[in-house]
């Protein structure tokens, strides 16, 4: 087991620095830097731009170093807590990055949950009533979250809200309690205005999560202990849940790896059309407009998030089921 | 066998010997009725389509989606308009329903006229119908000159307006004039090819690599996995946005076109590598590929010719559940800005076109191609799910 | 107020009892509790006294918020734009006069002397002197390390900085050899040349005046570079970031960035008043809340803006007017102040040797320009109520004529085809024409990516184009690659904005129309050549072009505001009858939301950055709101 774990730990090194230089390759591969983003912008306004102290700032930020110390000072400094500077906010990426975690977090959280609750009583319903027409209506509903695009969907929900309920467009409340500390009306605001996002995010997922729990599911209802336990006149119910559920619970462990990272990310496009204080604007703009070094770190911290995710559910999934722990490793 | 003929003697009198006249059939315990040949001697494509069979939505899905793509063919036909043609007096006009009865008369299909009026207030077209003008569709008819499959002129439509400037929006106008009907037929043929390609695409490279990874084991393996999990670790979105701004700029759009496909194609290569290099783990066990080694067959032939046909069907049924993911990502990657942009027209440019706050309040029959969208979603999921039910008619389940 | 040359109208001194005038509820609250001094002491002896009537506005009252969206943090520089207290400004009918200045005396064009207001105080209390343009130029303009790249360029005349004096507390003067005409224009500018700064403040992140072991503690808590690029980001006064940082703006920032939502508080030493005496702003505090720009008009919808018209388009129109049924909103339609709404700009500089001919060949691009029929873009985009003309500067500028206009900008396909026939591009069999080498004249028109207007007009301008035989494509870019591309000379036909200085005077400076800058589109890398110095670029060689910038160059050292029109005249007349920009229609709507017990706002008004700073000419510190009880 402990080989296992530091074995898995080991192999995860040299995954990451391939990451962290695909990451820094990826963010300088489109032509250009931020600062010809910056003047092209101001110009396109009609303001004017002192070319003089571009080429100063240019220099300050070492952009006529060439890339590959780039990225070592990069990479030097990640490890040692510091992740750069913002070109756009201009101040420490940490301190930009910082405030916008939180709410990210609560997000992905209240989104995972839904989309669990949801998928859940759907996915066993399904498995046991198979080819039934509620078995069809259900999945059918739960792919019209999948199939309906999200930022569309966004979009018409908020005017719906706004029409209907008086929420104020867009954000995680209103305009008011921004930046103030947490009081009641604030936390009623936040409620009111998270149900469009993690609505619209948790239905996409959900047709995913009942497609695998029903699958799982039938799997292990043909299995012979659950015949016998019918035949030997165990409630179906118990039947049911005793043993083939904790089975195919199985692989709601081994999601949890991915699930965090894909509800952050995918989230993003929501995030952007109802203007959400999360992450995902200000990677998608820090992208945009290459400020190299918020968009490099905060790439960095999402893949490291992945890898530990897995890590995590690779190693409950061993702890929880022998037959992987005796799997041998086969070569030719 | 034959019922013994009459009544049974008393109790004690010996049975009378019978002999049953037919002809003695060495093989007829073994033999089966009609009946049972054809289930039991059935062939695995027969097994599957009967599997496949009962899950209803999956066949109708599969209908369905044959029909879509048939009628790419002949999109030109069956779009009143063309792409380009702008109606300058009609722009932003809700859809014109269709009616059978003017003035309890049948007349057939046709729609009523409409008047415009600038509400100067508002500065808000409007389209007051006049049922008073009765507008039959002609079927059949001459309409606008297309090139059908660039081959030769014509003008042949399934159905038009009236002729004259009087036209015919079942699904209204946007904010050029054109048709949204048209619009949308048009569209259907980039949105669902570029689905296939990409699947083409994703599939060749998760079958090859996951293959290899899974049949040779060891390093190969090790390296492999490591590849697919920074692939997977890494956020998707940054990768679009590099690809898409690494695409030089003087290429036509439909280059661009296929360069987002084998873009999607690349994202999604790696669950279906994954897949394969499971199974093919597992059935790497198996006799018969010892056997095919012992007769000297090369890795490739074994890997493409035995072991892979074992499972193409688990892979098409996944491969089918991909798809619509390709379809949605396309319209992401329109509505980040990355994807296809106007001239050219998918359902993800139209429903990016639609994404404004103008469209939700005041134009909302912009929205309408979602419809499609979420139609063909639902269709290939149905699809894929009864082919993979399909795919293992032994097994209940996946 | 009356404006004579370079002088204020200086009116008699307000008596002491004005000086009693009312105050907003929490200043009076401030001085009763001693922490800040009375108003008489709080403003300086000569306030700019604003005189409602004239100005069709009326005195207001005390009291209220206004919430204000912008799309990005970068956006609170708008509150400096909106705010426009500067030392000279432009008044609604163009004039210069002076605002912080008491008043200016130009000698030759060439002497600059300032008069600013005896006890005018920064936001924090400290006196505004003279000291602080002694600051500003001694210790930040001319050092090499605070200023890489010299003095701004509105600073230089023929490349030369001025001599600075300081004569006394309230005066200062600048000299140049040869007459600075953009020198005052570039002190009112929406992004001023700030000739300014608040010494007091700033001396304590100067290497010259900071005690080391200090500055290097500094230094190091921001995570700066060095004392220059701290000193930087805490001086910088047109983006409002460091909450700390003195103002003479009528609000100041008190929220440091990152944030959602910035708040601007009253500056209690703001120098302007009303006729009654009260000072201004009227309005207490401005919310700027950050949104992202999509859903911005619909919050406005939403009723959520109490003053907005960036980021809303004339297609918002509709919903907007629909929701004034619902909230408390008005709308009101202002003209954009551009002088193209949606300009093609021809490369001159494209590397292609045909097309680089062809494209000099002002027959070509009269042709161009001929084949748009701006009246049909006019229906169907603005409903008819835009202005169609070439791209040049409104009829609300002085600088007006309706040649201009009208240069080559009428629908006529005929001419068009003749010119294009003259030039020998002859047309073959399938109707379209081709390049003198042969091949075929395909235009490849470069936009950015995003805006849908520009899209839509060149659907109709390619139809247009085809008339005449030429065949054209859009491609939509980011901007920043759309720029490069020009640059490098591998665009050939790039859309843009029109003028950006639509209400143009004689006084403001020409640039747009000569090649002076690498982001001018039509000829970026002449304006290179220029920029650099000739260290980089092209030196111009169409004479007309060359003109162009002959006469740009004389109105730097022209002495008369009479010179300054006449080469004005003579510039728009040569880039308007040479085509080197394709203009379509200006004048388009621009919708201003506004709540509705908002007053003093103008019904009517032309939005634009340059010279109006937006909002910045129509006075927002004399927005008030007006809750029922009527004005004062």
């Amino acid at each position: 087991m402990i080989r296992y774990i530091a074995f898995r730990l080991l192999a995860a090194v040299p995954t990451l620095i391939l990451i962290s230089a695909l990451v820094f390759f990826i963010i300088q591969l489109p032509p250009g830097n931020y600062f010809d983003t910056y003047v092209a912008e101001l110009q396109a306004q009609g303001e004017t731009v002192d070319p003089n102290k571009i080429e100063y700032l240019k220099h300050e930020y070492g952009f006529d170093k060439p890339v590959v110390e780039q990225y070592a000072i990069w990479v030097w400094d990640m490890l040692h807590g510091d992740f750069g500077y913002s070109f756009e906010y201009e101040m420490p990426v940490t301190q930009v990055v910082g405030s916008r975690l939180y709410m990210t977090i609560l997000v992905s959280m209240v989104t995972i949950i839904f989309t669990w609750l949801i998928a859940f009583p759907i996915g066993i319903y399904s498995a046991t009533h198979q080819y039934s027409w509620s078995d069809y209506g259900l999945t059918f509903l739960g792919l019209l979250g999948l199939a309906i695009p999200n930022f569309l969907l966004a979009l018409i929900l908020m005017y719906l809200a706004n029409i209907w309920f008086g929420t104020s467009i867009g954000h995680l409340m209103d305009a008011k309690y921004l930046g103030q500390p947490m009081s009641w009306d604030k936390f009623k605001s936040i409620a009111e205005h998270l149900v469009i996002p993690v609505v619209v995010i948790g239905t996409s997922g959900t047709a995913g999560m009942i497609r695998r729990l029903r699958a799982n599911l039938l799997d292990e209802l043909q299995k012979q202990y659950v015949v016998t336990a019918r035949a030997k006149g165990v409630p179906p119910l118990r039947a049911l849940l005793k043993y083939p559920l904790r089975m195919s619970l199985n692989f709601f462990i081994a999601d949890i790896g991915g699930i965090l990272p894909s509800v952050i990310s995918g989230a993003e496009v929501v995030a952007i059309v109802l203007s959400l204080e999360t992450t995902g604007p200000l990677l998608i703009r820090a992208l945009q407009s290459q400020d190299m070094y918020l968009a490099g770190s905060f790439l960095m911290f999402l893949a490291t998030l992945t890898i530990i995710g897995v890590l995590i559910s690779d190693i409950a999934l061993a702890l929880l089921d022998p037959r992987i722990r005796l799997q041998v490793r086969q070569t030719r | 066998m034959d019922a013994i003929p009459g009544p049974l003697p008393p109790d004690g009198a010996p049975i009378a010997h019978y002999i049953s006249p037919k002809p003695f059939d060495p093989k007829a315990i073994e033999k089966l009725s009609p009946i049972q040949e054809r289930v039991y001697l059935a062939s695995q494509l027969r097994l599957m389509w009967w599997k496949f069979k009962k899950h209803r939505a999956a066949v109708y899905s599969g209908f369905f989606l044959l029909i879509l793509y048939t009628s790419i063919l002949i999109s030109e036909f069956l779009a009143p308009y063309n792409l380009s043609h702008r109606h300058v007096d009609n722009i932003y006009m809700p859809p014109q329903g269709i009616h059978l009865f003017h003035d309890g008369k049948f007349v057939g299909p046709f729609v009523y006229g409409t008047r415009y009026h600038l509400d100067m207030d508002t500065l808000r077209r409007e389209y007051p119908v006049d049922r008073s003008v009765v507008h039959k569709l002609r079927f059949f008819c001459e309409g606008d000159p297309y090139r059908f499959w660039g081959l030769f002129e014509a003008r042949f439509h399934l159905f038009c307006g009236p002729k004259g400037n009087d036209a015919v929006f079942l699904l209204g106008t946007d904010r050029l004039g054109r048709d949204m009907l048209s619009r949308i037929i048009y569209g259907t043929r980039i949105s669902l090819t570029i689905g296939l390609i990409g699947i083409t695409v994703s599939f060749l490279l998760g079958i090859s690599i996951g293959g290899l990874a899974g049949y040779y084991g060891g390093w190969i393996d090790i390296v492999v996995q490591r590849i697919i999990e920074v692939l997977q670790s890494l956020p998707s979105i940054p990768l679009w946005l590099a690809l898409a701004a690494i695409m030089p700029v003087d290429w036509s759009p439909i280059i661009v076109y296929f360069g987002i496909t084998i873009i999607l194609g690349l994202i999604d290569w790696t669950g279906l590598a994954r897949a394969v290099r499971s199974k093919l783990l597992s059935l790497r066990e198996e006799d018969y590929v010892m056997a095919a080694e012992l007769m000297g067959a090369s890795p490739r032939r074994i890997i493409f010719r035995h072991l892979i046909p074992g499972f193409l069907s688990h892979l098409i049924a996944s491969a089918t559940i991909t798809i619509p993911s390709m379809i949605l990502g396309e319209t992401a990657l329109s509505f980040l800005g990355l994807g296809l942009r106007p001239p050219v027209t998918s359902w993800g440019v139209l429903l990016n076109e639609a994404q404004n706050i103008n469209v939700v309040a005041l134009y909302p029959w912009l929205i309408l191609p979602v419809v499609p969208v979420i139609l063909v979603i639902l269709a290939f999921n149905f699809l894929g799910d009864g082919l993979r039910d399909a795919a293992d008619p032994y097994h209940t389940a996946w | 107020m009356l404006r004579l040359a370079g002088t204020a109208c200086v009116l008699p001194a307000l008596p002491l009892e004005a000086f009693a005038a009312e105050e907003p509820a929490d200043i009076a609250k401030a001085v009763i509790g001693d922490k800040l001094p009375p108003l008489a002491e709080r403003l300086p002896q000569n306030p700019r006294v604003v005189d409602m009537a004239p100005l069709g506005k009326s005195e207001g009252r005390y009291g209220g918020a206004m919430r204000l969206i912008m799309a990005s943090a970068d956006d609170i520089r708008m509150m400096t734009v909106y705010s426009y207290a500067r030392l000279v400004v432009f008044d609604k009918d163009l004039n210069l006069v002076p605002d912080i200045l008491d008043h200016f005396d130009v000698e030759e064009g060439r002497r600059f002397t300032l008069h600013l207001r005896r006890g005018h105080k920064w936001s924090d209390g400290h006196p505004f002197t003279s000291e602080d343009f002694h600051y500003f130029w001694e210790d930040v303009a001319t050092n090499g390390k605070l200023s890489r790249g010299g003095p701004p360029q509105a600073m230089l005349a023929e490349g030369k900085p001025p001599v600075f004096e300081s004569l006394d507390e309230v005066t200062v003067r600048y000299t140049w050899e040869k007459p600075n005409p953009s020198f005052l224009p570039s002190l009112a500018g929406a992004n001023p040349n700030y000739i300014f700064m608040p010494a007091h403040y700033l001396k304590q992140f100067h290497k010259r005046y900071a005690d080391p072991d200090k500055l290097k503690r500094l230094v190091k808590e921001q995570k700066a570079r060095n004392w220059a690029a701290l000193h930087t980001v805490k001086a910088r006064q047109y983006k409002a970031e460091n909450p700390d940082l003195p103002t003479l703006e009528p609000w100041s920032n008190t929220t440091a960035p990152p944030a959602e939502r910035f708040i601007f508080n009253r500056n209690p030493y703001f120098h302007r008043v009303d006729k009654s005496g009260r000072q201004l702003p009227y309005i207490g505090t401005v919310f700027v809340d950050i949104s992202s720009a999509d859903i911005i008009p619909a919050k406005t919808g939403a009723g959520e803006s109490d003053l907005q018209a960036r980021y809303l388009r004339f297609d918002n129109y509709t919903f907007l007017k629909q929701a004034e049924k619902k909230h408390p909103i008005k709308i009101d339609l202002w003209r954009e102040g551009t002088g193209s709404q949606v300009a093609f700009l021809p490369n001159l500089n494209v590397n292609d040797a045909v097309w680089r001919k062809v494209l000099r060949d002002v027959r070509f691009r009269r042709a161009l320009s001929l084949a748009i029929y701006r009246h049909e873009l006019n229906q169907q985009f603005y409903f008819g109520l835009a202005h169609e003309a070439a791209n040049t500067v409104l009829d609300s500028s002085p600088l007006y004529e309706k040649s201009y206009d009208e240069a080559w900008s009428a629908y006529d396909p005929a001419r068009a085809n003749a010119l294009l026939d003259e030039m020998g591009l002859k047309r073959a069999s399938d109707g379209l024409r081709r390049l003198p080498d042969g091949r075929l004249a395909e235009i490849i028109v470069e936009l950015r990516a995003n805006s849908q207007e520009e899209e839509d007009v060149m659907e109709l301008v390619r139809d247009y184009w085809r008339e005449i035989g030429l065949k054209a494509y859009p491609r939509t870019l980011q901007l920043d690659v759309l720029r490069r591309r020009f640059l490098a000379g591998d665009t050939l036909i790039s859309m843009w904005s029109g003028l950006t200085v639509g209400e143009a005077t004689a006084d403001m400076s020409p640039e747009e129309l000569a090649p002076v800058s690498s982001a001018q589109g039509n000829w970026p890398k002449w304006g290179e050549f220029t920029e650099t110095g000739g260290k980089a670029g092209e030196p111009v060689d169409l004479p007309e072009a060359k003109q162009l910038l002959d006469l740009y160059e004389s109105w730097r050292v022209s002495e008369t505001t009479d010179q300054r029109r006449k080469i004005w005249e003579q510039m728009l007349r040569i880039f308007t009858d040479q085509v080197f920009t394709i203009g379509t229609v200006n004048g388009v709507f621009q919708p201003v939301v506004y709540n509705e017990k908002l007053r003093n706002l103008p019904e009517k008004g032309v939005y634009s950055f340059s010279p109006g700073a937006y909002f910045g000419m129509y006075m927002i510190d004399t927005f008030w709101y007006d809750n029922g009880k009527g004005a004062k």
